[in-house]
């Protein structure tokens, strides 16, 4: 079952396309729910944050866990000022009404870390 | 008359020795640097004599093209000036030359270049076939680094948002995003990841994140503990630095769910930092990856002692 899974895996790295080892690296996709709602995939970008917060204000202070996926962000958190509404507010930084710069992916890509990541499960090592 | 004739009659044939000159200098240098590759064709390298790997490339950038790509590198795989940095610019020319040089002239006339001295010709054929190729190039920049194949290609690092392959250029605020190197500017370089090097960009103040989402001026309590574990094999032992990460992160982000804080008590292994777990949840996504591998194995083994010296 577990070899199963890990086949799967395996396959699913191989099978992406080249392009999105362009993007920068530390690249966050989120399309848990985005895409079945209609809307583009949200794009977070590590690089970005990363000049203007330390890590821990996301991943201590704010409770982002340091797993791609394992937060479930629902569209009313944000807006109620939980996840990236803790600062997209229109107060620390611009707030959600801005659908498009969030949710700017290209549609049908998965859930996951971009850019050319080196370690994770099997695959690349 | 007659002097016209010896005249002209000369002029040719120094052109014609000042050819071969060209000729012998640019062959001895094609033996050198380039016949690795080109003369079987090695990562898709175009081969010696063979029309129809280099018609296209013709085609597309004339001799210009030609000489970029062999003076700067491509992302399909050529390194710059075929990895010998110290030719002089003029000699990796003549190395083209000399290749270009071996095609049938029909061939080499795509670009408009008479085969004897392409050379002087490139200009013309650079911009008689600009429009075409200017609009050709775009999507035929190669995407895939087709000798490193998980790599990126060196063109292609820091990607603007609506080319990164993530983005969709469609979406309009995917245009308002800001380029990554337009971020990057000033910050100082690393070979990997966002080839920057945060560490060296925060001590330098390049960058000065908050360390609380809305007050500017809390500071992190830093703890400046080096622990340094023995690695068996060969490479150097590894030394972690509590000071470059409590800078940025909580003690809660690691302890204890990662590691036991307390010394000895966490059994770390490669394989495992390799498959995302203990130090490869932050290095390979997010952190420096582990290609950089004397980033964390820093300290020189203490020198073996010699048999010799034994008792
Ligand atoms: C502005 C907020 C923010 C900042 C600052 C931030 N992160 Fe993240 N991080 C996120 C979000 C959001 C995710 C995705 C979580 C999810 O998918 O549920 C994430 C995911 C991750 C992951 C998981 C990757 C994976 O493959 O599962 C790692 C590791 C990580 N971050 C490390 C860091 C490090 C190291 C820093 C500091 C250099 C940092 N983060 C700074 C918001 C942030
Ligand atoms: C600050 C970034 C951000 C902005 C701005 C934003 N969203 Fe989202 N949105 C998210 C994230 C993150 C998710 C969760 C992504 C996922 O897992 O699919 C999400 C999820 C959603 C979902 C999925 C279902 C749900 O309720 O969670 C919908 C629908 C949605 N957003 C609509 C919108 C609309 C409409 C706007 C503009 C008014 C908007 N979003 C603006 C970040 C944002
Ligand atoms: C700790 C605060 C914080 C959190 C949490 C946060 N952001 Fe941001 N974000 C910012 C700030 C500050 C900016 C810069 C705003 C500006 O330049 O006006 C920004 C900018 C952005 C941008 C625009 C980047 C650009 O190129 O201009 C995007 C997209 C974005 N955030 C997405 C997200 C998403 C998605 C999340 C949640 C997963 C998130 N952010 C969580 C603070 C945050």
């Amino acid at each position: 079952m577990g070899g199963w899974l890990a086949w799967l895996v395996l396959l699913a790295s191989l099978a992406l396309p080249g392009q999105p080892a362009l993007a920068e690296y530390g690249d966050v996709v989120l399309n848990r729910r985005s895409e079945k709602e209609g809307m583009r995939p949200v794009i977070f970008s590590h690089w970005f944050h990363r000049i203007r917060f330390q890590c821990k204000v996301c991943h201590q202070e704010l409770g982002f866990k340091m797993r791609v996926g394992s937060n479930d962000v629902r569209m009313a958190d944000i807006i109620n000022g939980k996840f990236c509404g803790m600062c997209h507010n229109g107060d620390v930084a611009w707030g959600p009404d801005r659908c498009d710069l969030c949710h700017s992916g290209k549609r049908g890509l998965p859930t996951g870390i971009y850019g050319g990541h080196e370690t994770s499960g099997p695959g690349r090592w | 008359m007659r002097n016209l004739y010896t005249a002209m009659i000369l002029a040719s044939l120094m052109g014609l020795v000042a050819t071969a000159q060209a000729d012998t200098k640019g062959k001895a240098i094609y033996e050198k640097a380039c016949a690795s590759c080109h003369n079987t064709g090695i990562a898709n390298a175009p081969k010696l004599n063979d029309s129809a790997d280099w018609a296209p490339r013709l085609r597309k950038g004339g001799m210009d093209g030609l000489y970029h790509s062999a003076l700067e590198g491509t992302p399909m795989g050529m390194p710059r000036k075929g990895g010998f940095l110290d030719l002089p610019d003029a000699d990796v020319k003549a190395a083209v030359d000399y290749m270009v040089g071996k095609l049938p002239a029909k061939v080499v006339s795509v670009a408009s270049a008479p085969s004897a001295k392409p050379a002087q010709a490139a200009p013309v054929a650079a911009t008689q076939a600009a429009p075409a190729p200017q609009a050709a190039a775009k999507p035929a920049a190669p995407t895939v680094n087709s000798f490193n194949r998980l790599m990126k290609p060196a063109g292609a690092r820091n990607a603007p948002p609506a080319e990164d392959g993530i983005h969709d250029p469609e979406n309009d605020g995917t245009l308002a995003l800001q380029h990554p190197q337009q971020a990057y500017t000033g910050l100082p370089k690393s070979n990997a990841g966002n080839r920057v090097n945060w560490v060296a960009s925060l001590n330098e103040k390049k960058i000065t994140p908050r360390w609380d989402r809305v007050d500017p001026a809390a500071e992190a309590v830093v703890m400046d503990l080096d622990i340094v574990r023995e690695v068996k094999g060969t490479m150097p032992d590894v030394l972690y630095p509590h000071k470059a990460h409590t800078e940025i992160l909580d003690c809660s982000n690691c302890h204890p769910a990662l590691f036991e804080p307390q010394k000895g008590a966490n059994k770390l292994s490669m394989a495992a930092i390799m498959m995302g777990q203990q130090c490869g949840v932050c290095h390979g996504k997010v952190a420096f990856p582990i290609s950089e591998c004397r980033n964390c194995h820093s300290q020189k083994k203490a020198a073996p002692t010699k048999v010799a010296d034994k008792p």
